[in-house]
């Protein structure tokens, strides 16, 4: 085992500091750190923890969010002053992942999830060495911080390649050279904004799969972890999301041990459930049987036309999904349809218009103040 | 709340509350079920609210948000005490006039209240032709109860069966009560509830269950969605009743997740009669422990089938089993399970306070009781009406709904739903009851009942109906799932022209076939309403045939719709109405309509003014389509 770490160093190089302040933890990293050879250092909050960080420069620091005093975000944040090459590992309790995808953001290398057992430790910081060691071994000077810098955008890059060419310039090369260097920093910054932006999406798809998996389990918990109430959860599910998504299930599957093919099942039996997306807004035309010598067909072709899309269907902008409904029950004002969770009677067509071009500004205004907020 | 720990603190309760009710000199009761809400009852109600805080009348009138009255049509249904008048689609601009005229000065609002043929006016409830014949037993006093406020139902008598059954009756007594009233399921089968119950008591095993069925998914019938959001106590009262009886300590209500008011109605009520201790455990300090739990249904018919429905509520697919146990004996979870529909268990606490011979007194030899019927379709009156059984359809369509809409002529009644069949004309006599109905070749079913009029083609009705069925078919039987399908796809052809001799004789052979080899009653009822249709309506089939033609003219790809030119003043009405644009044509000049863009949706036939009556409807297809299809 010990031959495949990174050699422990027997200088007085420090190569683990753990900043936390449960006693239990902070000791048992100690502990379990010098007993595998590493110089391990401790403090028990951000003051003290930045301050010895100063003092014996370590390769890596085990950083607590949560303490009092400064928080951990705050000390990740100063760690690239003091020197850019240490390596932060995050520890966080259950329940904080959304800040330890944060932490990531800010330049943290890895993080531990309380519980964990102490082979997790090693490996964490095993790597965290490797990693101090590979980035030693590329370049011999300081490198500037790997990708810290807030927000490197595309100006900032082109600017920062004016400066670089101004520097060039002062050098007396020709324009010709010149000219190369500036399309190349051109290029090399719009590859670095393109990949930014493709990180800046999955990292929101990330971000909602989270926000999804953590609705399933509140609403499973909600149940009482029954499995019975399968139903039930996928309903709930469905109300929320106006669909099921396919990692949802997979989760209830997870979480309740039912196969997964059952739940698929049930899914698709039920009129209820969608395994597609849908629209924001659902429009149900009824087609029980007095809807239907109500001349619900003749309304369903009339909603059809006007949304453009058949039933079954949803439109490009995913704003409305045409389906038909077995009865709501609201028989003697047939011919009836639900848009959500407001009931509508046959009407003219300009008000019918009116209705379904209200949905449609509601959306409008909805997306102007997004923007607006982001 | 306090919990009630005697049957006496409740009859205590119940004085208290009767008399602060009759503190306040006057009420106004308005429907806040499904119905009357999308006629905007909930913005009425606000007005009104509004209106009596400004005249300074708060302490005096009191308000109430109340469930179904039944006459969803002409809603948002307003009745007020002590003046006993009702007023129909009462809307907020009218809130003012209610509150001055009627509240503070006791006058009448002429124009709101109901108006028949004649124009004659009727001030009451009782005196509305829609109520006049009636018999409201399971629907009265909807007025006096929010049922959002178990105190409402409490000041009525509510509870008191519950304690009747627990303190005087004790469990074999109820169920001897139930049996010897002779209580039919009224969810369809018209099975005997007390014989049921008596099963599950008598099965062996200590943990039983007792359930609601309010998977109310027959088209075009809402009693159990009105009952639920009308008094959900009533219902939950009577399942108590039954679980004290059966000898269990759980109960279910099932809920179509369509019905999102129910749901949340009876969520309420399971809350409320926790606090006082009327669920839960030792129940107004009798011993008996019960507790109910809702579950709801997902959109499947079959779904609404006993041993279907506990499979779901075990978190199973609701699929029917084979039915060589009964559910009574081994059900939820195997254990014995008593399952009655939403109507039957509201029957329950008025029998065990009124007793055996009063609900003896009402309905049949063989049908006792009364029956809460939805009377929708083309009649002039549509909406929820309780009758005794009994009653025949003629007036039940020609009194209470007060005859065909638009003194069209009358072709048939369908009852019972996609189990039930087609009635015609000849047997509009006929009395309403289980047998009776069974006998004529549909069914009582769940208390659905559509009238269609001349202007319905039966075949396209029969399709309708299969269509539902080969939609909601589970899929486990040959029978069912391909036969349906088999029987959709000869009606299909029919109602688009493409039918051919012998289809018809081909179809009641399949609905031999399904009667006979289904799995559960979905697949051998199924072919009631195509039997019926074929029986009573063969030369509208032959029709669809022979001729490629829809004798109703409804069947839309026998049909197109043409402007009469000599007719038409070009009035551009149904140039606006049309939602493809395919009638042309400028003002003052006649209008015409482009076949291939037209999608018959009718809208042009539908605004084109009775003086004019341009717009016809030709039989067989126009040529520019025929053309199109060929």
């Amino acid at each position: 085992m010990l031959s495949t770490h990174p050699q422990p160093s027997h200088s007085a190089r420090v190569d683990v500091i753990v900043i936390d302040d449960e006693d239990s933890i902070r000791e048992g990293c100690r502990q379990t750190l010098e007993r595998e050879g590493y110089c391990a250092l401790v403090a028990t909050d951000g003051v003290e923890g930045l301050d010895l960080v100063k003092h014996a420069r370590p390769r890596v620091v085990l950083l607590d969010l949560r303490m009092p005093g400064i928080s951990g975000v705050e000390v990740l944040e100063k760690l690239p002053g003091i020197d850019p090459r240490i390596i932060p590992i995050i520890i966080t309790g259950y329940g904080t992942i959304d800040s330890a995808v944060q932490t990531m953001k800010l330049g943290a290398f890895d993080f531990l999830t309380k519980p964990f057992d102490m082979d997790q430790l090693l490996a964490v910081v095993d790597r965290g060495l490797r990693k101090y060691e590979a980035l030693g071994s590329e370049t011999a000077v300081a490198k500037p911080p790997p990708v810290k810098a807030p927000k490197p955008s595309e100006p900032d890059i082109l600017l920062k390649g004016l400066e670089t060419l101004g520097q060039y310039y002062s050098l007396g090369l020709r324009d010709q050279t010149l000219a190369a260097e500036l399309r190349a920093l051109e290029a090399e910054a719009q590859y670095h904004s393109k990949v930014l932006g493709q990180i800046r999406e999955k990292e929101k798809a990330i971000a909602d799969l989270v926000a999804d998996l953590r609705l399933v389990d509140e609403i499973i918990e909600r149940h009482g972890f029954r499995k019975s109430a399968l139903i039930q959860i996928l309903l709930d599910i469905q109300s929320a999301k106006n669909w099921l998504p396919r990692h949802t299930l997979l989760w209830v599957w997870r979480r309740l041990n039912i196969p997964l093919a059952l739940i698929y099942q049930i899914a698709q039996f039920y009129e209820a459930f969608s395994l597609e997306p849908q629209g924001r807004h659902i429009v149900q035309v009824c087609t029980g049987t007095a809807c239907h010598v109500q001349k619900a067909p003749e309304f369903l072709a009339t909603v059809s036309a006007l949304l453009g899309i058949k039933e079954g269907q949803t439109d490009s902008r995913l704003l409305f999904t045409l389906k038909t409904a077995h009865c709501f029950g609201c028989c003697a004002l047939a011919p009836v349809m639900r848009i959500d969770e407001t009931y509508h009677r046959n009407q003219s067509l300009k008000q019918l218009k009116a209705i379904f071009s209200s949905y449609a500004s509601e959306q409008a205004s909805h997306k102007e103040s997004e923007q607006v907020r982001s | 709340m306090t919990r009630l720990s005697t049957p006496a603190a409740l009859a205590e309760l119940r004085q208290q509350l009767a008399a602060a009710r009759s503190a306040k000199r006057q009420s106004v009761a308005i429907c806040s079920s499904t119905g009357c809400t999308l006629n905007k009852s909930n913005v009425c109600s606000q007005a009104i609210a509004a209106e009596l805080a400004e005249k300074g009348l708060e302490g005096e009138v009191e308000l109430r948000r109340t469930g179904c009255y039944g006459f969803c049509e002409r809603g948002p249904v307003v009745f007020i005490q002590p003046q006993n008048v009702c007023y129909l689609g009462v809307q907020a601009k009218d809130a003012a006039e209610v509150v001055e005229k009627t509240l503070r000065k006791g006058q009448v609002v002429e124009r709101l209240l109901f108006k028949d043929e004649s124009g004659r006016r009727y001030k009451t409830l009782g005196e509305i032709p829609f109520y006049k014949d009636q018999k409201r037993v399971l629907l009265q006093s909807s007025a006096l109860i929010d049922p959002k406020r178990i105190d409402d139902y409490i000041a009525i008598g509510g509870y008191s069966a519950l304690a009747k059954a627990l303190f005087e009756l004790g469990p074999e007594k109820v169920v001897d009560w139930i049996k010897r009233a002779d209580l039919r399921g009224r969810g369809g089968g018209g099975f005997p509830a007390g014989v049921k119950w008596e099963t599950t008591r008598n099965a062996p095993g200590d943990v039983k269950y007792v359930i609601v069925n309010g998977d109310e998914g027959d088209p075009g019938a809402y009693m159990d969605r009105s009952l639920l959001e009308r008094n959900p106590h009533s219902i939950l009262e009577g399942l108590i009743i039954g679980g004290y009886a059966i000898g269990a300590r759980q109960g279910f209500v099932y809920v179509r997740q369509e019905y999102p008011l129910a749901v949340e109605y009876m969520r309420l009520a399971l809350e409320q009669a926790r606090e006082y201790g009327l669920l839960g455990t030792d129940i107004l300090g009798s011993g008996f422990d019960f507790d109910v739990a809702i579950h709801r249904g997902a959109g499947a018919f079959v779904s609404g089938e006993s041993s279907a429905l506990m499979s779901a509520i075990e978190g199973r697919v609701g699929q029917p089993r084979p039915k060589y146990i009964r559910t009574s004996v081994s059900g939820i979870w195997e254990k014995p399970s008593n399952l009655n529909n939403v109507e039957t268990w509201a029957n329950v606490p008025l029998i065990i306070n009124n007793g055996v011979d009063w609900f003896r007194s009402m309905g049949t030899e063989g049908s006792k009781g009364t029956k809460v019927f939805s009377l929708v379709g083309k009649v002039r009156n549509t909406g929820l009406v309780e009758v005794p059984m009994g009653i025949t359809l003629r007036e039940m369509i020609f009194n209470i709904g007060g005859g065909v809409l638009h003194g069209r002529k009358f072709k048939a009644v369908q009852t019972g739903g996609p189990s039930g069949g087609f009635l015609p004309e000849s047997h509009l006599d006929l009395k309403v009851d289980f047998d009776e109905l069974t006998r004529a070749g549909s069914m009582m079913g769940s208390g659905g009942m559509v009238v269609m009029d001349e202007d319905n083609c039966m075949v396209d009705a029969a399709r309708f109906y299969v269509n539902f069925l080969a939609h909601e078919s589970c899929g486990q039987c040959v029978p069912c799932r391909e036969g349906l399908r088999q029987m959709l796809h000869i009606l299909d052809n029919m109602v688009s022209g493409k039918g051919e001799e012998g289809d018809i004789e081909l179809l009641e052979e399949l609905c031999e076939f399904l009667e006979i080899a289904s799995l559960c009653a979905l697949g051998s009822s199924a072919a009631n309403p195509v039997i019926s249709a074929i029986k009573h309506f063969r030369h509208e089939f032959e029709a669809h045939i022979r001729f490629k033609q829809c004798p109703a003219l409804s069947c839309p790809e026998l049909l197109h719709y043409f402007i009469e030119p000599d007719r038409c003043p070009g009035c551009q009405l149904c140039r606006k109405e049309c939602p493809t644009e395919a009638v042309l044509g400028k003002p003052k000049a006649v209008h015409v309509i482009d076949q291939s863009k037209c999608i018959k949706c009718g809208n042009c036939l539908r605004v084109c003014p009775e003086k004019f009556l341009a717009v016809i409807k030709v039989p067989g297809a126009a040529v520019g389509q025929a053309a199109s299809a060929a």
